[in-house]
Parts: C-alpha cells; structure tokens; sequence
C-alpha cells in the first residue's frame, strides 16, 4: 500500500497528503509516519511544495484528531454505562485525566501508535476540548517539522531514516507496553502485600 | 476487575511488551547501523542538486519524479523505454511494466537505471589542497 500512496502523492501532491494524514488520524491504517518522511524528501527533491505539504499535512493531522476526538466524546455514555463502576477504570481515567497534556503531546510523535487510542480516551475523560487542541496542534507540529525535516535534509536517501525511525516507534510502543505490565504488577504485589499486614494485625 | 484478571492483564502487557522490545529493539539495532552509514546527500537547504546513485530508483516512482531527481529531460527516458509520454506521465514504472512489458519482470526499472546512468554527468574533481 506504502507504494500505491507514494505514487499518488507524486501524482496528486500536497491535498492528497493532507488527505492521508486525516485519514490516519482516524485510524485508517495508512503509514502516516512514512509518507510525511517521503514528503519531506519529495520537497527536497522539487516535486512537492514543502510549505504546502507542511500547511496541508498540519490541517489534515489535526483536524482528524479533532475528529476522533469527537468520536470519544460521543461515546463516552456507551463507555460510562459498560466501565463507569470498576474502580480500574476510574483510576485508569484519573491517571490520564492528570498527565493527558503530556500523553496527547508525546503520542503525536514519539509513539505514535497509540495516538488514535489517545484521541478516543481524551474525548471520552472529559478533558477540556481546546486544552486538547493545543497540545495535539503543538505535538502535530513537532511530528510535521521533526520528519518532514529528516526527509527533506536526507533527500533521496529517506528510507534509511524512515526504516530507523518505524523500528524506533515499535521499540517505544514495547517498551510503553512492557512499563505498564510491571506498574500494574507492582501495584497488585503492593495490595496483596498491604492486605497480608492487615491480617496479621488482625 | 477481579484479581484473576488483573494478573491475566499483567502477564499479558509483559510478555507482549518483551516480544515486542526483542522484535522491533534487533530491528532499530540494523536500521541504526545503516542509518549511521549514510550522510545526507547535500546542503539541505539552498541550491537544489540533482541526485546521481540510479540504486535509488524504486518501482513505484514515475518517469515525471525520475526526470526532476536527476535533472534529466523526461523524454530521453521514455525514449529508452520505446513508449509514448501521453497517457503515461502519472504511471509508476510498475505500472508501466506491467502495461508494456509484461513477460519481462523488472524490465522497465533496470531500463530507466541503465538510461539515467548513461546520461549522469561526469564526476567533477575535488579539488586537493597544495601543501
């Protein structure tokens, strides 16, 4: 699919890149990351215009992520209703309700894999949607100009860089996933053990 | 969440967090390396060059993107390849191949290779400095 887009933004230029980007900011599977390498490299190159493809490949990203976001809040009744009384996922909220800036900020562009999670649990919390916009517009921002950058400046050598940063992506999302599994162990090793003094108080 | 389930979630997040760190770690491991062999092909910014390495020609590139990479006039590729430009400026060589060729698998692209590489023009000296 990555060459069938490719071609298509040589072909179609920066309004079918934004396209994509909305696209993959709802969640269509669409190698978002890739492709803004590759468009950064194609300004290089003079096929597209980097100010066009930089402004267009912004809107695209963050108007889906308003989308998304819209889906969460929409949802959120169904959510509440399903998880509203377990006490995991009111914490769960709470955590994220607390460091939501951050996480919005960082899965624009360090792990984006769980960036469309993020929009969805941001528009189901409750957090305020303009303290959302600016932190996805601010991490959006870093992601067009931190890639679209390396692909400009390796020009025709982009996919070593786009090759790097993918695995890179993967390696945080494990990692991410791997800190989760031992905070959540912890704590339950912590409760049992706090259970454990009680009974021998008792 | 019962506790059953909290430890299933748990064992789950682990294990998969260590298979992935092992597959995409190995990964970002090779890809670093080849990432430190390459430097960035010129001035980022400022006059534009034209690339000479044809190993960076994939199939999913068209004659149009080919022509402005090389600063090379789209014509003398079609030429190469015997096929008229009209109707083909938006074909990627895969296609093209397909369209042209296709009992011959890779043609075009190995076709467009050995044409840019024959119109490259010569490598230009570095100058030494005298002692």
């Amino acid at each position: 699919m990555s060459d069938y887009l490719l071609t298509q933004i040589i072909n179609q230029g920066a309004p079918l890149f934004g396209l994509i980007l909305f696209m993959g900011a709802l969640g269509v599977p669409v190698p978002a990351s890739i492709l803004l390498i590759a468009a950064g490299a194609f300004s290089q190159q003079g096929i597209l215009t980097w100010y066009s493809a930089a402004i267009l490949g912004l809107l695209g990203a963050v108007l889906g992520d308003a989308v998304s976001f819209g889906i969460g809040y929409y949802a959120r009744d169904w959510v509440q209703a399903r998880f509203g009384k377990s006490a995991t996922w009111k914490s769960a909220r709470d955590t994220f309700d607390s460091r939501a800036g951050m996480a919005v900020y960082l899965t624009r562009f360090l792990i984006t894999a769980l960036a469309v999670p993020t929009n969805l649990i941001a528009g189901g919390s409750g957090i305020r949607f303009r303290r959302f916009m600016t932190y996805d517009t601010l991490g959006e921002m870093t992601w067009v100009i931190l890639y679209g950058g390396l692909g400009y400046w390796f020009g025709s050598n982009w996919e070593v860089v786009s090759d790097f940063i993918s695995n890179f992506g993967g390696l945080l999302l494990g990692i991410v996933l791997l800190g989760a599994g031992i905070w959540l162990g912890t704590r339950q090793l912590k409760k049992r053990a706090a259970t454990l003094d009680l009974d021998l108080e008792e | 969440m019962t506790p059953s389930q909290q430890r299933i979630l748990t064992i789950g997040l682990v294990t998969l967090g260590v298979l992935i760190v092992g597959f995409f770690g190995l990964r970002t491991f090779h890809a670093f390396r080849e990432f430190r062999g390459h430097r960035p092909p010129g001035p980022p910014f400022g006059d534009k060059h034209a690339e000479t390495d044809v190993e960076l020609i994939r199939d999913w590139m068209t004659i149009g993107s080919l022509s402005r990479m090389y600063d090379m006039p789209h014509r003398l590729l079609y030429d190469a390849l015997g096929i008229p430009p009209n109707g083909n400026e938006k074909k990627s060589l895969k296609q093209l191949n397909d369209e042209y060729f296709p009992d011959q698998p890779g043609f075009v692209l190995e076709t467009v290779k050995a044409a840019i590489q024959a119109n490259l023009p010569p490598p230009t000296a570095t100058p030494t400095s005298s002692p």
